[in-house]
């Protein structure tokens, strides 16, 4: 019997200061995966690092490891911060609610931007990577294959994606409380990231004197530029085109900030101590919040722009009714065959365990009695069966009647294995499956 | 409600320049700042016109809420402080000179501190993050802008309103004394101007911009009603 669980850390439960810290990289990821497939060889998992959560997916035997505890310690070995550190700030969810929870993620109603896309892309690409790696299997594949799909239906089929406010147009109305006009400025993209090229699109739209693309490679840079009307510019030289800029947006993928108090310090005089929007996309952030307290420096992390878009949509609530409904209706069309899926063994065991109990009984008694006809005989056979059956219909109308993904049904499970040893009984044995009617 | 404001606007500003022809044809003269009454309404008229005018030609969301209420402390002092007598003194050029650019000066203050207000109240905003707090009120580079072109039109004014004021404290005919640079007059209206001559001289000291030149367009004009307020009681000889 498999069992699902997942923890994590989001928006909602942990500071930016944190997220950044456990953040996994591309290469960190992948290190993460071969580690855990290393320690835990026996469980399924994904493992989702997004800018506004990490979490791990783990679907693992009742009594396998890893346990909550395990999988606390091991993201906190992997990002080097403390599990104590962690603990506080995580949540842990396991079967119909984990199941629930993918599925709102995917859906981005468990996102700061109610309606954002990018989400559904990340859901797949971090199932996408463990799947590559072998590490899911018969509950991870049906279950990411499902909230992707999930994902797809609530930003297609609902008002969400349609309506949403798009971080990159909070930037602008931010930019617009700063600056009057537009012509007589310059912004500047600090990486050439999706989310960079998506505010860098509504920037472009403003029609500034100059759009400058500072990227280290130089290829991106170039075609984003391109793209955009802007001018690829040096990595090298990032200090010069800070002081031209008026809009600064950052998105690398740096593990340290790339702009410090110091190099800010040291161009505000050049500057002439204009103002300057920075716009901070990364996780972890490319800008120092030192930088924020310098006078006519205007600075915006993630969480500052997503706090917005959160605030103007809490009043839209009506609008996820619709999505949420989806969600729901998934969750339990899941939970219906995941039942089937881990109900349907272990009935199966039990009849054919209870009838070969039986069949050996009634032959026993056979022996014994050797005027018996071949009518009587069919009739006692008969009468074993019916007694069998009616034994265990209730015990299996109950457990059928339960949500598998229930943490109740999953103890009946479990107290049935135990109980009647079905897990030490493989269903090697070939005794015929019995209706489960008597 | 904004259309109700606006006509409210126009409705007082028809008001206040009827009071001042009325006192014009009563008092047989033109020259509107004669006396203290006519000046403090002619401030207020100014002060509301240029809201109008803003507002019809490049709207500024918020002015009207921090020009307003200058508007109508200046009805309140002609009130209390308003005197339809006209002032002894007030019968050469200069004089009229003095009066009238004294008083521009401090209608393109008044613009400058209501504006400079609303500049720091968007400033605080975006720095604590809190943007959808409050009615929108432009842009922190118009707002500067405006500051600075107030500023700059009041300086020009209250310059030319010093001089003329020294020219009739050094005029023999007048009783300043001859302490007059002692006067608490000069040395309220001095004060003023080296806070706006801090203020202007931002393009030179860059560091000035902004939210500092912003706050000091708000201490100017509270030392310049200070001023004004103070004039009042002061000995009419001495004014």
């Amino acid at each position: 019997m498999q069992r699902l669980f997942m923890l994590g850390v989001n928006h909602r439960t942990a500071s930016l200061e944190l997220r950044e810290k456990l953040a996994f990289s591309n290469a960190q990821l992948e290190a993460a995966l071969i580690q855990f497939r290393e320690k835990f060889p026996d469980c399924e998992a994904v493992l989702l690092s997004t800018c506004n959560r990490v979490e791990l997916y783990v679907a693992k035997s009742a009594q396998g490891h890893p346990d909550t505890d395990q999988a606390i310690d091991f993201l906190s070995s992997m990002r080097e911060v403390s599990a104590l550190a962690i603990k506080p700030h995580i949540y842990e969810k396991s079967e119909r609610i984990a199941v629930e929870h993918l599925f709102s993620v995917a859906s981005s109603l468990d996102s700061m931007v109610l309606g954002e896309t990018q989400v559904l892309g990340q859901v797949r690409q971090a199932y996408d990577r463990a799947a590559d790696m072998r590490l899911t299997g018969a509950i991870l594949n049906p279950l990411f294959q499902k909230a992707i799909a999930v994902g797809k239906q609530v930003l297609s089929a609902t008002p969400l994606a349609e309506g949403r406010m798009s971080l990159a147009s909070v930037a602008v109305a931010y930019a617009r409380r700063i600056f009057e006009s537009f012509s007589d400025k310059t912004v500047l993209s600090i990486g050439a990231g999706k989310m960079a090229q998506l505010v860098i699109r509504h920037f472009a739209e403003l029609r500034p004197k100059s759009l400058l693309i500072c990227n280290r490679d130089r290829e991106k840079a170039d075609a984003l530029a391109l793209v955009n009307g802007g001018s690829p510019v040096s990595f090298e030289n990032l200090s010069d085109h800070l002081t031209l800029a008026d809009i600064v947006v950052t998105s690398t993928g740096a593990q340290h900030p790339i702009i410090t108090r110091k190099t800010f310090d040291g161009i505000r005089k050049a500057r002439r101590y204009r103002p300057i929007f920075l716009i901070d996309i990364a996780v972890p952030r490319d800008i120092e919040p030192a930088v924020g307290e310098i006078e006519n420096v205007y600075l915006y992390n993630l969480d500052d722009l997503q706090q917005v878009i959160s605030q103007t949509q809490a009043s839209r609530s009506d609008t996820t009714a619709l999505a949420r409904q989806i969600v729901a209706g998934h969750v339990e069309e899941f939970s219906r065959w995941h039942r089937a899926r881990e109900l349907g063994p272990v009935i199966d065991q039990l009849y054919r365990r209870y009838h070969e109990l039986a069949r050996g009984e009634l032959s026993r008694t056979l022996g014994k009695l050797p005027n018996v006809s071949n009518a009587e005989k069919q009739h006692l056979e008969d009468l074993t069966r019916r007694i069998v059956n009616k034994l265990l219909h209730d015990p299996i109308k109950r457990l059928k009647e339960s949500d598998s993904m229930h943490q109740a049904s999953a103890q009946y499970i479990h107290a049935l294995e135990k109980l009647f040893q079905l897990d030490e009984h493989p269903d090697s044995e070939g005794a015929p499956i019995e209706p489960a009617n008597p | 409600m904004p259309i109700f404001s606006r006509q409210a606007l126009y409705l007082g500003l028809a008001l206040s320049l009827s009071t001042l022809i009325w006192h014009s044809i009563s008092r047989g003269s033109w020259w509107p700042v004669e006396d203290n009454f006519d000046s403090f309404i002619w401030l207020a008229t100014l002060l509301a016109g240029i809201v109008l005018y803003v507002q019809r030609v490049k709207p500024l969301p918020g002015l009207d809420w921090f020009v307003m209420p200058a508007v109508v402390i200046l009805l309140i002092l002609a009130g209390i402080f308003g005197r339809t007598r006209p002032h002894e003194y007030v019968e050469s050029a200069w004089h009229w000179s003095h009066r009238v650019t004294a008083y521009g000066g401090a209608v393109a203050f008044a613009v400058a501190a209501a504006v400079g207000a609303m500049y720091l109240i968007v400033n605080g905003r975006l720095r604590s993050k809190r943007i959808a707090s409050g009615p929108e009120l432009g842009s922190l580079e118009r707002l500067e802008n405006l500051t600075r072109l107030s500023v700059t039109l009041g300086f020009a004014l209250l310059t030319v309103g010093l001089v003329t004021g020294l020219v009739r404290a050094l005029d023999s005919s007048t009783t300043m004394g001859r302490h007059w640079f002692a006067s608490p007059k000069v040395l309220l209206a001095c004060s003023v101007w080296v806070v706006y001559a801090l203020v202007l001289h931002a393009p030179i000291n860059p560091s000035f911009r902004g939210r500092r030149a912003a706050l000091l367009s708000v201490i100017g004009f509270v030392l310049m009603i200070g001023t004004m307020i103070a004039v009042q009681f002061m000995p009419e000889a001495t004014r």
